[in-house]
């Protein structure tokens, strides 16, 4: 498959089950909100070593939340309840709680919960309130500027982790614009996220190593620069830099849809902008059981 | 089927009991079964269609009391679902021990309405005894869900033992409104009668004026912005609880902690115009 004169090879992005959950965080003022999401979402790129994957979502308008002022969807995953539960206790307890004027809601509803005013209420110290507002119960614990409010509990979903296109680029210049428009585009789709950093990968990886006890490794097929020591390279000729995009979502659909959104965003750089085609990491169906056809994506 | 409308054949008699004349009786063995209902009236037990005539009427499912009556107690008392309506004024407990479904009542209700209450919807136009919202006899909790939602005044204890829910008073309240309250929400439009939150361990109690008095046991914590305060007005607008005297944006409030003589946490807000 051709698109702008970018080949879009005949393969498939390989993504594995998670479990994910949304949370709405607000606060007085845009820049507080991003202050907290930043904080909330740092050092959660890989579950390989974060614990969880994290990243903003959308902002919303003052009239999409729940207090009616500046927010932010953030979406989390991890690869096990246990695990999320346990990285957004963490990280609200750590970065959103203390962020001056946050609160934080549910982001989503239906399905079974973990705990998030629930597992922050003690930090209140017995001086924490729960308050029920219709069918939603939150807890109040006075913190120094004020009072954290705090919805109860928020579901966790089975989520998709791990969706992802490469782009071999020219030159690092040109990856780098395909990679970004890419990451624009993306980020226009509902219920999925970019975790790395900026939303794009350099260090894209493979499954073990050399070395004892690593559990990833640079994945040499893409690394140009070894291309003539690496038999099993996979970057052709002409190709100076590769970058990978990996994609989190709430389902299947959310993958796929921004997978498309990226590639199209990339096709639409054009080989007259250096991309020379995009592909995507797989591990031969024996990672995750779900499966994004490149071309059936595109279709 | 449409509903059900009752109309009392002797309104000037003695009280009755209108215990277990519910809409999901209605519902479950339709308008015999409701006919067949013996009610207690003073000294005797009468079938229910003596003491009411029995007419289609209304959105199917309901049971509408036409027109009331202080003397008919027990409106709605321990009803689980469906939709009752009284288009007078009714006795003492009404909507007692509710667990479900709504009960409108388009006048004044007695004594203990909403006592006990479990679940679902009282709604009074106009006032409400003592006791709205308290422990039955005998009981040692008041209300522990649902909301009950009065436009006119109230009487003496509301809320009094309170576990969970929303009480609304649009209105005033008397005296020991919250006492003893455990958790939940009481919202007060017109002010209230001394010693509100006497004893209180938990729960709010929203003013839009300072209280007549409160009991010793409360502490001054100073004005601040509480941010549930937006939750739980847009909530209560939708349901047409928050008291029109209110304010309609804002979340400052001054807050009153106690009743610390009861090692409580509970508090009175004093909601601010400014």
């Amino acid at each position: 498959m051709r698109l702008n004169g970018v080949h879009i090879e005949d393969t498939f992005a390989e993504a594995f089950p998670m479990l994910g959950t949304r949370l709405v965080i607000t606060a007085d003022t845009p820049a507080w909100v991003q202050a907290a999401v930043v904080s909330m979402t740092g050092f959660a790129t890989s579950v390989i070593a974060c614990g969880c994957e994290a990243a903003l979502e959308r902002v919303l308008p003052s009239d999409e939340t729940p207090d009616s002022r500046p927010g932010a969807a953030v979406l989390l995953f991890a690869m096990s309840r246990a695990e999320l539960a346990k990285q957004v206790a963490r990280r609200v307890g750590q970065c959103v709680m203390t962020c001056p004027g946050t609160a934080c809601y549910a982001g989503l509803r239906n399905g079974p919960t973990i705990p998030l005013g629930n597992a922050l209420r003690y930090f209140g110290d017995g001086w924490q309130i729960a308050k029920r507002v219709g069918s939603r119960r939150y807890w109040r614990i006075p913190v120094m500027d004020g009072e954290f409010l705090c919805e109860a509990a928020t579901a966790a979903v089975d989520g998709v982790g791990g969706g992802n296109f490469i782009i071999l680029a020219a030159d690092r210049r040109a990856g780098l614009a395909a990679a970004q428009a890419a990451v624009l585009a993306i980020r226009e789709v509902p219920g999925a996220i970019l975790p790395f950093p900026g939303g794009v990968v350099r260090s894209g990886s493979k499954i073990g190593g050399k070395y004892k006890g690593m559990i990833a490794s640079t994945n040499t097929a893409f690394c140009p620069t070894l291309r003539a020591a690496v038999p099993a390279s996979l970057v052709p000729e002409g190709v100076e830099s590769i970058l990978e995009l990996v994609i989190d979502g709430v389902n299947e659909a959310a993958v796929g849809a921004a997978m498309r959104a990226g590639i199209t965003a990339v096709a639409g750089q054009g080989a007259t902008g250096g991309v020379v085609s995009v592909t995507a990491g797989n591990y031969g169906g024996k990672l995750g059981r779900y499966q994004f056809r490149l071309h059936e994506v595109m279709a | 089927m449409s509903g059900v409308i009752l109309t009392t054949r002797d309104p000037s008699g003695p009280p009755i009991d209108m215990t277990g004349v519910l809409p999901e009786r209605l519902i479950e063995g339709g308008r015999e079964a409701l006919a067949r209902l013996m009610l207690v009236r003073g000294r005797g037990r009468h079938r229910l269609d003596a003491l009411f005539t029995l007419e289609d009427g209304g959105p199917p499912g309901t049971l509408i009391l036409r027109p009331g009556g202080a003397m008919l107690d027990g409106v709605g008392a321990g009803m689980t679902a469906g939709d009752l309506q009284v288009e007078g004024e009714c006795g003492a407990y009404a909507g007692s021990a509710m667990r479900g479904g709504t009960l409108t009542v388009a006048g004044s209700c007695g004594a203990f309405a909403a006592a006990g209450m479990v679940g679902g919807c009282l709604r009074v136009a106009g006032d409400a005894g003592d006791f709205l919202g308290a422990p039955l006899a005998g009981g040692t909790r008041g209300m522990s869900g649902g909301s009950a939602v009065v436009m006119g005044n109230a009487g003496d204890r509301v809320g009094e033992r309170m576990r969970r829910g929303l009480i609304a008073v649009h209105g005033r309240v008397g005296s020991l409104c919250g006492a003893r309250m455990i958790a939940g929400t009481i919202v007060v439009g017109a002010g209230c009668g001394p010693d509100a939150g006497q004893a209180m361990r938990r729960g709010s109690i929203l003013l839009s004026q300072a209280p007549d008095a409160v009991p010793s046991g409360f502490v001054d914590g100073g004005m601040n912005d509480w941010l549930f305060l937006d939750l739980m007005r847009k909530e209560l607008i939708d349901g047409g609880a928050w008291p029109s005297g209110f304010p309609t944006a804002g979340t400052r409030a001054r807050r009153l902690i106690g009743d610390r003589s009861a090692g409580g946490v509970g508090e009175v807000l004093i909601l601010s115009t400014a």
